[in-house]
């Protein structure tokens, strides 16, 4: 498969979609929110699919950038395009912040500590109200303004979203191979070992951390002025939940992945929204199959089966091929290993 | 001149004194052994000399800077590194992919193609590097586990039982290499088996309970009755 061309194909699809979807608002609308959701989806998977840390205050942190965006907006007048970047760079620090004490930890601990994290954000969100407006939020949140001063709307928000989106999968298929991002593989597969290979693990999850605090933040910003309504329960830790779940149902640790699993997945409390109690349990149920069924999620399932099938023919080829008996045996695809549909 | 000097090492974990006020010195060139029994504190000497655990008291000294305190990831840029008694590669990436996580260490003077592929071709591993690590033998995991440090250009490599598990023939060809080792960088090996230290050793370090009992050549060592009674006396060596 051609990772590039498949990029591109996709980029475009993207691009094109607001303008096919124009004549349909509710539809547009939705597609704007998978936007969102994928630009948070590619982040959290920086973290969780390739450092291997599952961070559960992913929301918290877009909670301080919006938060923040609407009060740089409202109160000190300035524009959204400059709001977004200060604030993004606000709440990567204070997210660096937060998660000093826990980037020691790994595996559940991390998790468990980001959680607490979370749960203080969330209250924190609920009772200094002066910026949050409480349990109440915050509404008639203004949206960007666009060219010439008219305020950014309709399909060409939508197409704005697309375009961030577009970007954010896009920068993330190009840090994971760098040396960075092969950093970042090494500590996922085993950070003892990382270490003695000369790899600073602490200052690399660091850095990790701010750059995946960076997606939370923009996703944060643009939500806020996108659906014109923050409160608590905008950035809590179900909304962690949903973006997580979005990268380990698709395929973590690869970059088709998180858009197979969040094309999939994030339009569907709105599709649903008549039936919320089924939301929930659909949701519940999704979490027990990626846990315990597809643990490397579709995609990587799918290259699990595809490598396979040619370790098999490669078998059979040998046997019937005496000469060919010493052919190197296929590499399975592990589930989460770069090589498993990177684009490149 | 002196590559590694411990002077003084003591480690407690709760109630077990794991080392007690233990002295090591090793020269640039040397292959120096350590054995002793199962528990007497072979591994925590190694995790403290690789920065793997802070010692309650003592020095450490590598070419005669101080290094105690020292994340390993620095080690392994000032040129000391280690294995590991249980082998440890990135299992879940290809052979070719391990190689490039130790490259990424990015040293100048770091190996050429031409090198890198020299020693894949002498730890035989050209025909797997596009094999999954995990799915390699016990052996050829070790063999990566060597490959790894080489490329990173160490001066002074711990081997934790680098024979462990491994089938007699292997024990051989393992010994065989780890003797072509000797050319590229000092070795620091623990081994339970006397026939390893026997061939590899220049110097041999005896432990007991956490106690440096004996330090002398291979052939001194076997002759000295503690040893012998204490330690190849309980042991099959
Ligand atoms: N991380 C640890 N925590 C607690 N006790 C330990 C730890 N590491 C080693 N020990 C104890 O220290 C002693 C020495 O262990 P070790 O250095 O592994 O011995 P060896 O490698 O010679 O077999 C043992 O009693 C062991 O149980
Ligand atoms: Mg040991």
């Amino acid at each position: 498969m051609n990772g590039r061309r498949l990029a591109f194909a996709l980029a475009l699809a993207a691009l094109a979609a607001p303008f096919v979807l124009e004549g349909n608002r509710f539809l547009a609308f939705v597609f704007g929110i998978v936007m969102i959701n994928l630009l948070w989806a590619s982040g959290m998977n920086l973290l969780y699919g390739f450092v291997g840390l599952m961070p559960l205050m992913f929301a918290g942190i877009a909670g301080i950038a919006a938060y923040a965006m609407v009060a740089l907006t409202r109160e000190a007048g300035w524009s959204f395009w400059l709001a977004t970047p200060v604030a993004a760079v606000g709440a990567a620090l204070v997210g660096v912040l937060l998660g000093l004490p826990s980037l020691r930890l790994k595996g559940f601990y991390f998790t468990l500590c980001s959680l607490v994290i979370q749960t203080v954000l969330t209250l924190a969100f609920t009772f200094f109200p002066r910026f949050t407006n409480g349990d109440t939020g915050l509404n008639q949140i203004a949206p960007p303004d666009g060219w010439g001063g008219v305020p950014l709307a309709g399909v060409w928000f939508d197409a704005t979203l697309a375009l961030v989106a577009t970007l954010g999968v896009l920068l993330s298929a190009w840090i994971v191979q760098t040396r960075l991002g092969q950093r970042f593989i090494a500590i996922r597969e085993d950070d003892v070992l990382a270490e003695v290979m000369g790899i600073d693990v602490v200052r690399n999850r660091i850095i990790a951390f701010a750059i995946v605090s960076i997606y939370a933040a923009v996703g944060g910003c643009f939500y806020a002025s996108y659906v014109g309504f923050v409160s608590p329960r905008s950035f809590d830790v179900l909304t962690s939940l949903g973006i997580w779940l979005c990268v380990a149902f698709g395929g973590r640790g690869t970059i088709i992945g998180p858009i197979i699993g969040t094309v999939i997945l994030a339009p569907i409390p709105y599709l649903l929204q008549e039936l919320q109690a089924f939301k929930d349990v659909l949701s519940g149920v999704l979490i027990i199959v990626v846990t315990l069924v597809m643990p490397a999620g579709i995609y990587g399932e799918i290259m699990r089966r595809r490598a396979l099938r040619t370790a098999v023919a490669l078998r059979a080829q040998a046997a019937g091929d005496p000469a060919g008996a010493t052919a190197t045996p296929a590499v399975a695809a592990m589930p989460g290993t770069v090589d498993a549909g990177v684009a490149r | 001149m002196s590559l590694l000097e411990v002077k003084g090492i003591s480690k407690h974990f709760g109630g077990v004194a794991a080392l007690r006020n233990v002295d090591v010195q090793m020269t640039s060139g040397e292959t120096l052994g350590m054995i002793g029994p199962n528990g007497s504190g072979k591994t925590t000497f190694v995790n403290i000399v690789t920065g793997h655990l802070v010692p309650d008291s003592g020095q450490l000294l590598f070419n005669e800077g101080s290094i105690a305190g020292t994340a390993p990831h620095r080690l392994a840029a000032l040129g000391l590194t280690r294995t590991y008694q249980a082998v440890r590669v990135f299992g879940g990436l290809s052979v070719g992919k391990n190689i490039e996580a130790a490259m990424l260490l990015g040293l100048p003077g770091a190996p050429e193609s031409a090198e890198r592929n020299e020693l894949v071709h002498w730890l035989r591993l050209d025909h797997r590097l596009a094999s999954l690590a995990g799915s390699l033998t016990l052996f050829e995991q070790r063999r990566l586990e060597l490959l790894m440090r080489l490329l990173q250009r160490p001066q002074l490599i711990m081997l934790d039982e680098p024979v462990g598990g491994l089938a007699v023939t292997e024990v051989r060809e393992m010994i065989a290499l780890l003797h072509e080792l000797k050319a590229r960088c000092s070795i620091f090996v623990i081994e339970h088996t006397m026939r390893v230290i026997r061939e590899l050793a220049d110097r041999v370090v005896v432990l007991m309970a956490g106690e440096k009992i004996a330090d002398g050549p291979p052939a001194d060592i076997l002759r000295d009755r503690r040893v012998v009674e204490q330690y190849l006396g309980t042991t099959h060596a």
